[in-house]
């Protein structure tokens, strides 16, 4: 008897279209790519007792359970729910599984839980993110990452946020010993310089990766309450231009980041184009279309920066372009 | 406070400057009050700061303050001239006891700018009744780095002065090597006796107490100066500090029988 | 006397206080560790009661009102030299006892060593007293009762203790009986309590032979010390400073002079005007740092210099044990002197 299987419902329930046929892959969101260990051991139970024994550790944090028979799907997405309500992702109608999968998982990398340089706490925010974006059948790519060395690699996605901190200075714990200065320019851009033995910034260099606050030992240096972010826009791999993100602002805040993701639903909702197969265009490629300006003006609606942040009016992106030419000779 | 405050400095006037090599200048500065060979001031040194230098002269009215051009250090005094002012503290630490070297057999070896604070000890030495029974090792890099060389010249008249030069470009008619290669043949009588002073860089300083020892020289008759980044000159800062002795209040001048157990 | 206080009956003694003292204390600075969201304690001066930290170790020493970490020593023209003005109002500073002890050795080396005082520090020195922090028990790096500093019993105005959410305090200034009589609960005997027991230990050997300087032992921290400094800059008995000019005219001819705290362990502590550096690796370093806290400093002034505080443990950022070093240092001179 052959089997009569909805693959675009499929898909959207967050089931792989696998290229063995009768089988399929159960792909588990992890947002901001902290789990309880529960919750791992109950993936290893699915893989078990309904897939082939294996797990595969996604790109984004993900984990996919393959080797899954189609007729499973129901009973795989009764056992998901555990882990679904342990990882606090939106879902619609419960023991029915992941409503949508054209949203991407939310990627963050350990951030300030863990890392050193690490100026915010990434998973927290990734997991707000994923509360207010998901589910949605669009496809947005959103990363997290905690400094400016981008280990998350957010550069790579539709938007990406790195976390800064804006260094505050006392001359009068400062010994002059330059530690900051050495490391800024080795391990950051070179924004210090010892102007009569205290140390001068130039605050459009910084980055505020916090380098110099790590490295400082009197605590001269310190880290600024607020914690800010650099937002960057329309990064993407793929076949036709892959490119990394661009900076659209620089010392934003969460809520207005939060806002401005929300805000390009909208936008790709009225801009997206309508033969896109099976609804899916990445919004780089619809802004590419529209024009900058008009998407602007879509992300921005209602959102009030901090005084702080400055906002790009124009980005220039290049990135490969295999549409044009792919002549390596 | 009543209490005098030691680091404030007191201007003292540029008396005479002279010029010795490209980078080596003495500073003769108006001052008036006990000082001896191996003391050091604080010098204010404008857009540099402060920086130990040793006395490499002592008359009436006045020290010698011998600067060498080093890194952005010592730059910016060399364009100050006659009739100015520098700013300076001192004299500290303790100096050479020159009256031990009068009498008997005396060997100084000094190595650069090493020469500055044994000077006024060489000096000293020529004028006492004996000077041939004094030797004199003075060692520069090249022949354009030496220091002194009128006082070389009248050192070489009165009494036994080995001039040499680590190395010189063909044609140097002077000695060529290191001061160590001439300490075996010192021609020394009663070696059990003879004093001995070694001042310079402290390899060259580490190698020619071992020559010394090795001729006989007694330790308890060795001295030596160290020289170290002396911020204060109080005993405050720490800098010149080796194991439990400070080189500006214990020093800088030390018995080799006290110098041979400070490691830094 | 001793008097057992009400939380709301030592608020009103240091508001009392602070009608003729500044009270400097060690004080919870939130957001200002190293790391993001983490904190530090470190000393400054408080308006209350409850600003004191009494619970943790302050990570910085009190140290920095006797000698600040930047500090302007006097203004300069060419001719002419003017002290800058200090806060020369009291001070009370609250510490523990590990610290009390940590003072003589700031006085040893300021007032004490050569025949000159350091008038900077003794016009603030002399406006110091202090009240001690008692300890309930050990911090986790500490070794007081090993370097005998576990324990003060004179040396302070007052002392002050938690227990049982009162305070407790051994009042030793007479002028102070009156104002702890009037806000106390009642009067009762109070000894400050102290630790008799680490759970770090060390051993400190009495005499270290020259061999020891050149051994081995060094070598592990030249690769393991980033020579950034912390251990000297949060310990409570460095003393160490470096001299700094600033210029406010082109011609080098009027400006300011102050000394900032400097460290046995950073890059160019040991530079000579030639160019020379005489311990140029972190081992090197290290041996000089050690020895000086635990055998140079008492081979001249009788007693040991470092008060076991840990302090130099608990910032390093390379996990680089002091106490521990102390150990390998006394295995290291056992070793020596069983090999003859």
């Amino acid at each position: 008897m052959g089997q009569d299987i909805n693959v675009k419902k499929l898909k959207k329930n967050a089931f792989r279209y696998s290229k063995v046929r009768g089988e399929t892959a159960s792909r588990v969101r992890i947002p901001g790519g902290l789990v309880s260990a529960e919750s791992m051991v109950r993936i290893t139970q699915i893989a078990e007792k309904y897939g082939n024994g294996t797990i595969f550790v996604t790109n984004r944090q993900g984990v996919e359970i393959p080797g899954i028979r189609l007729e499973d799907m129901d009973a795989v997405n009764r056992e998901l729910q555990f882990i679904i309500d342990d990882t606090g992702v939106n879902q619609q109608e419960r023991d029915k599984g992941y409503p949508a999968s054209g949203t991407r998982n939310v990627v963050a990398c350990p951030g300030a839980r863990l890392c050193p340089f690490g100026c915010y706490d990434t998973t927290a925010f990734a997991r707000k993110m994923d509360q207010t974006i998901f589910p949605n059948n669009l496809h947005f790519k959103v990363a997290f990452t905690g400094c400016s060395n981008d280990c998350a690699k957010v550069r790579m996605n539709d938007f990406g946020v790195i976390g800064m901190t804006e260094p505050q200075y006392d001359p009068n714990r400062c010994v002059g010993c330059e530690q900051c200065v050495k490391y800024c320019k080795k391990r950051s851009v070179g924004a210090l310089q010892a102007v009569n033995d205290k140390i001068v910034r130039d605050p459009d260099l910084c980055i505020g990766c916090g380098v110099c606050v790590a490295y400082c030992p009197t605590r001269a240096w310190t880290r600024s309450r607020e914690h800010y972010f650099r937002l960057v826009l329309l990064g993407r791999t793929g076949k036709v231009n892959p490119r990394l993100a661009q900076d659209f602002i620089k010392w934003a805040d969460e809520e207005s980041i939060l806002k401005i993701v929300k805000n390009a639903y909208a936008y790709v909702e009225e801009y997206i184009d309508k033969e896109a197969i099976e609804g899916k265009e990445h919004v780089g490629y619809i802004v590419d279309r529209t024009g900058f300006d008009e998407f602007v003006k879509w992300i921005m609606q209602d959102v009030q920066l901090p005084e702080k942040a400055e906002v790009a009016s124009r980005l220039y992106w290049d990135g490969k372009r295999y549409d044009r030419s792919n002549n390596l000779k | 406070m009543a209490e005098k405050n030691p680091y404030i400095p007191f201007p003292s006037e540029i008396l005479e400057v002279i010029r010795h090599t490209r980078k080596e200048y003495t500073f003769r500065m108006a001052f008036t009050g006990e000082v001896r060979p191996g003391q050091f001031f604080e010098v204010s040194i404008p857009k540099y700061g402060e920086a130990p230098i040793s006395v490499s002269g002592i008359g009436d009215g006045f020290v010698d303050l011998t600067i060498r051009k080093v890194g952005r250090v010592t730059n910016e005094v060399f364009e100050r001239y006659k009739g100015q002012k520098l700013m300076l503290r001192g004299p500290y630490g303790n100096g050479f006891d020159v009256s031990l070297y009068e009498k008997g057999e005396v060997v100084v070896i000094a190595g650069g700018t090493g020469v500055s604070p044994v000077r006024g000890v060489i000096s000293a030495l020529a004028g006492t009744e004996e000077p041939r029974d004094k030797h004199v090792i003075v060692g520069f890099k090249s022949p354009d780095d030496m220091l002194f060389r009128d006082d070389l010249k009248t050192w070489a008249e009165k009494l036994d002065l080995i001039l040499t030069v680590d190395g010189a470009p063909e044609g140097y008619a002077g000695n060529i090597g290191l001061v160590t290669k001439f300490i075996p043949g010192l021609p020394i009588r009663d070696v059990a006796e003879a004093q001995a002073v070694v001042v310079g860089p402290p390899a060259m300083m580490r190698f020619s107490v071992m020559g010394l020892l090795e001729k006989g020289f007694q330790e308890k008759n060795i001295w030596v100066s160290q020289e170290r980044k002396m911020c204060c000159g109080l005993g405050k800062c720490g800098h010149c500090r080796i194991g439990e002795k400070y080189v500006c209040l214990d020093g800088p001048v030390f018995n080799y029988t006290e110098s041979k157990d400070m490691i830094d | 006397m001793g008097y057992i206080l009400t939380k709301e009956g030592f608020d009103a003694v240091v508001d009392a206080l602070k009608e003729q003292y500044r009270l400097y204390a060690p004080v919870l600075k939130k957001g200002e560790g190293r790391f993001t969201d983490t904190d530090v304690v470190r000393y400054d001066f408080v308006e209350t009661a409850g600003q004191i930290e009494l619970e943790k170790k302050s990570d910085y020493a009190f140290k920095e009102l006797l000698t600040p970490l930047s500090e302007t020593l006097f203004f300069f023209t060419e001719d002419a030299v003017k002290p800058a003005d200090a806060d020369l109002r009291p001070v009370i500073v609250f510490l523990r006892s590990c610290d009390l002890h940590a003072v003589k050795r700031l006085d040893q080396i300021y007032l004490a060593n050569g025949k000159d005082r350091d008038w900077f520090y003794q016009r603030i020195r002399d406006c110091v007293r202090f009240a001690l922090i008692g300890c309930g028990r050990t911090c986790a790096d500490g070794f007081c009762v090993d370097m005998g500093s576990n324990r003060s019993t004179e040396g302070y105005m007052f002392s002050l203790d938690e227990v049982d959410g009162k305070i407790l305090s051994d009042v030793k200034a007479p002028e102070l009986e009156g104002l702890f009589a009037e806000k106390a609960e009642r009067a009762g005997d109070v000894t400050p309590r102290y630790v008799t027991e680490n759970s770090v230990r060390v051993s400190v050997p009495e005499t270290v032979p020259n061999s020891i300087y050149k051994a081995g032992l060094w070598d592990e921290y030249s690769t393991r010390c980033i020579g950034c400094g912390r251990c000297n800059f949060v310990c409570p008995t460095c003393t160490c400073y470096t001299m700094q000019d600033v210029y406010y005219t082109d011609n080098g001819k009027v400006g300011e002079r102050r000394r900032v705290a400097s460290s046995c362990m950073v890059d160019g502590y040991t530079d000579v005007a030639g160019g020379g550096q005489y311990r140029k690796s972190c081992g090197e370093r290290m041996r000089f740092k050690v020895l000086h806290k635990v055998y140079d400093y008492r081979r001249r002034f009788g007693y040991d210099m470092c008060v076991g505080c840990g302090r130099c443990d608990a910032v390093c950022p390379e996990y680089i044990s002091f106490s521990a070093c102390i150990n390998k240092l006394d295995r290291a001179v056992k070793e020596a002197q069983s090999n003859g």
